[in-house]
């Protein structure tokens, strides 16, 4: 790989990606507050980017309602996981190409 | 881009996995708090309403409340292996270093084990903030003074004392661990 994800490359977004494939989070996902804390993005800023990733096809969004409230979370999906490893690896070949 | 760009993603990405594997422990740490939040109130609530009958109760919910711990650390452990064999062993350890000072080393009575058993396994968490965060050290060393003050000061009111304290104070401390 030759150049950086363009999905991915934006801050907000990668931070999004980062803590969906942390391990433990790879298989359940997160919901929407806690993403919202790891990120420190706002609420609409944050819907926005996942919007975003989702069109790409990098996270699935599921919604459903625990007791009377509604809960959206994102999980990465095997694409999405695939190309934050390449990524991952093109940051690395540029510090190990210094 | 250039070095000094990767570089500062690379960063960020580990910052954003270390605050997911933070956030994890606290949320895990969250629910086992509040199970011994429950765990204290009942033990010392039986303990006022019914103290002939304490001792054998203490078995009973503290070994609801090992059992349901082991529970949460093995479905926090999914997939992975370790944690629930080293959990046990964490147990064992610590009701046997226990075991050996209330009935073989020491001349414990009542009053002295309540408070001794407790700040046993607060000490635990004590030491645990040095690597899983400073929250686990605030809980320790906060309850641990709340258990000094009461067997100090507290009197009679001892075992409700505890209950409150320790039982009122897992509980918060569970509620604050999930929303960090």
């Amino acid at each position: 790989m030759d150049a950086p994800d363009d999905v991915i490359h934006q801050p907000i977004r990668l931070r999004v990606m980062a803590a969906l494939t942390a391990p433990g989070c790879d298989a359940e996902g997160l919901d929407f507050t806690r993403l919202k804390a790891l990120t420190g993005a706002t609420d609409g800023n944050l819907g926005a980017h996942i919007d975003h990733l989702a069109r790409a096809g990098y996270v699935d969004v599921s919604k459903a309602f625990v007791g009377r409230r509604p809960r959206t979370t994102v999980a990465t999906t095997a694409a999405g996981r695939a190309a934050f490893a390449r990524h991952v690896a093109f940051l690395r070949s540029i510090i190990a190409e210094g | 881009m250039d070095k000094d760009q990767a570089g500062l993603q690379l960063a960020e990405i580990e910052s954003v996995v270390a605050r997911v594997k933070q956030s994890r422990i606290y949320r895990v740490a969250g629910d086992i708090c509040m199970v011994w939040g429950v765990v204290h109130l009942s033990r010392y609530g039986y303990f006022r309403i019914a103290p002939h009958w304490a001792a054998s109760s203490w078995y009973v919910v503290d070994t609801v409340g090992v059992v349901v711990t082991l529970a949460l650390v093995q479905r926090a452990n999914a997939g992975r292996g370790g944690g629930l064999w080293r959990a046990v062993v964490a147990f064992a350890l610590f009701y046997g270093f226990g075991w050996i000072w209330s009935n073989v080393l020491g001349d414990f009575g009542g009053r002295q084990a309540s408070a001794f058993w407790p700040t046993l396994f607060l000490f635990g968490y004590s030491l645990a903030g040095l690597w899983f965060g400073i929250g686990f050290t605030a809980l320790g060393l906060s309850l641990t003074g709340l258990i000094v003050v009461g067997y100090a000061y507290a009197g009679d009111y001892y075992p409700l004392w505890l209950a409150i304290s320790t039982g009122g104070g897992f509980l918060l401390c569970g509620l604050w661990m999930r929303r960090v």
